[in-house]
């Protein structure tokens, strides 16, 4: 039995980690929770950290904590998390069971590297075009995804930081923009630097942030906050250095 | 619709199911979360005809495509961020970023105050939409007491 509690506390961690909402981890940990027989469950979750007690009806009480780091967006494992969790709470699951779910939901490979590549490339093509640039435009800018997916992936290697790879995506993307204008290539700047940078802004972060704030999880909020305002500080900062380098 | 129009909601629902993939959406959800970016930015052309704010625009769209990402995950059982997170792909304010910091750099004081406000509305907006529509969901959808043995 209290293996199972272990599990559950797995699960939230690992929903937290492929991008749940805090509001809706709580909720799913409680919820699972009381259906294994806890008499109250106490759950606290911020970005970072899981704090979570399972008080038993015997009189035991079973409490973890857990910190959490580099979360990464993967909806189809949330999705299986889910349907484990409602299973959990429908009752029906032995806990070698749950187990071995966990494990296969965990084992769950994402797609490659150059899955990503196409994508990042497709989507800053796609974008230059929504916002009004030109076929030309846009196909460099499918050109530079690629190469911005490329840079990401390696500086992961040297330094795994989300604010540093940003800002050195931006300066890449600033750096082949101008070097396009440069040589004639585009007229100017904006659009392939705009598809481009759709990739990298933080925009559903900052929704997701003040989302968290007005729903009432207000220090996940405001983490979430801080970190979309650095990640755009930083990409700010790589279009700077490189425009004030290339003397523009 | 102008053939500019077209090519923006085509190129909107190509970039959503970018993201849609790069987010590991998977299978009849993908199509789902990817025709989200479509709609809203339908919508927000056809509204935009009749009010001519952005960020009040932004705050319906939002809404309503948040409401079709809540529909899509209870028809699908999967959590509502999956669709919201897809969906919502083509009204992030990335221009409008992008203008705030190129601007700070020309050194247009007036331009930059006024780019970053509107990314900070626009921003807002979006969320305010959200909220507003998974409140509305709330009241249709009431949940099951979360002690008894029901539902995840």
């Amino acid at each position: 039995m209290v293996k199972s509690f272990g599990y559950i506390i797995n699960i939230g961690e690992q929903m937290l980690l492929s991008g749940a909402e805090v509001h809706r981890v709580e909720e799913s940990i409680s919820r699972m929770g009381y259906a294994l027989g806890a008499e109250r469950v106490d759950v606290f979750i911020i970005t970072s950290s899981m704090v979570v007690t399972f008080h038993l009806k015997n009189g035991e009480t079973y409490t973890q904590t857990r910190r959490i780091v580099s979360a990464s967006t993967d909806f189809e494992k949330l999705h299986q998390l889910n349907e484990l969790s409602r299973n959990i709470c429908s009752g029906d699951l032995s806990e070698a069971e749950i187990e071995k779910r966990l494990k296969n939901i965990s084992s769950l490979k994402r797609f490659p590297v150059w899955v990503e590549i196409i994508c990042y490339s497709v989507i800053a093509g796609a974008f230059t075009l929504f916002f009004g640039g030109t076929i030309t435009e846009s196909v460099f800018s499918l050109l530079i995804g690629a190469i911005v997916r490329t840079v990401i992936y390696f500086s992961e290697k040297v330094i795994s930081n989300k604010v540093f790879s940003k800002f050195i995506s931006s300066a890449v993307i600033t750096f082949l923009a101008f070097l396009l204008v440069n040589f004639k290539l585009i007229p100017d700047v904006d659009k392939t630097i705009i598809g481009n940078i759709m990739t990298l802004i933080p925009g559903i972060g900052l929704t997701n942030a003040l989302r968290d704030l007005f729903t009432g999880d207000s220090i996940a909020g405001l983490l979430r906050f801080i970190e979309a305002v650095l990640i755009a500080l930083a990409i700010a900062a790589g279009y700077f250095i490189v425009a004030v380098l290339g003397g523009v | 619709m102008t053939n500019t129009e077209i090519l923006q909601v085509l190129s909107g629902f190509i970039g959503s199911l970018g993201f849609g993939i790069l987010f590991n959406v998977r299978s009849k959800r993908l199509i789902m979360a990817a025709l989200g970016g479509l709609l809203s930015w339908f919508l927000f052309i056809a509204l935009n005809k009749v009010i001519l704010n952005e960020a009040v625009c932004y705050f319906l769209v939002a809404a309503a495509t948040s409401f079709y990402a809540e529909i899509s995950a209870r028809i699908f059982k999967t959590p509502t961020t999956a669709f919201i997170t897809t969906s919502l792909i083509p009204l992030i304010p990335g221009s409008s970023l992008y203008y705030t910091m190129a601007s700070a750099f020309s050194g247009n004081l007036e331009l930059f105050v006024q780019k970053a406000i509107s990314t900070l509305q626009l921003a807002s907006s979006l969320a305010l939409g959200v909220i507003l529509s998974a409140a509305i969901t709330k009241m249709f959808f009431k949940r099951t007491n979360i002690k008894t043995k029901t539902e995840g």
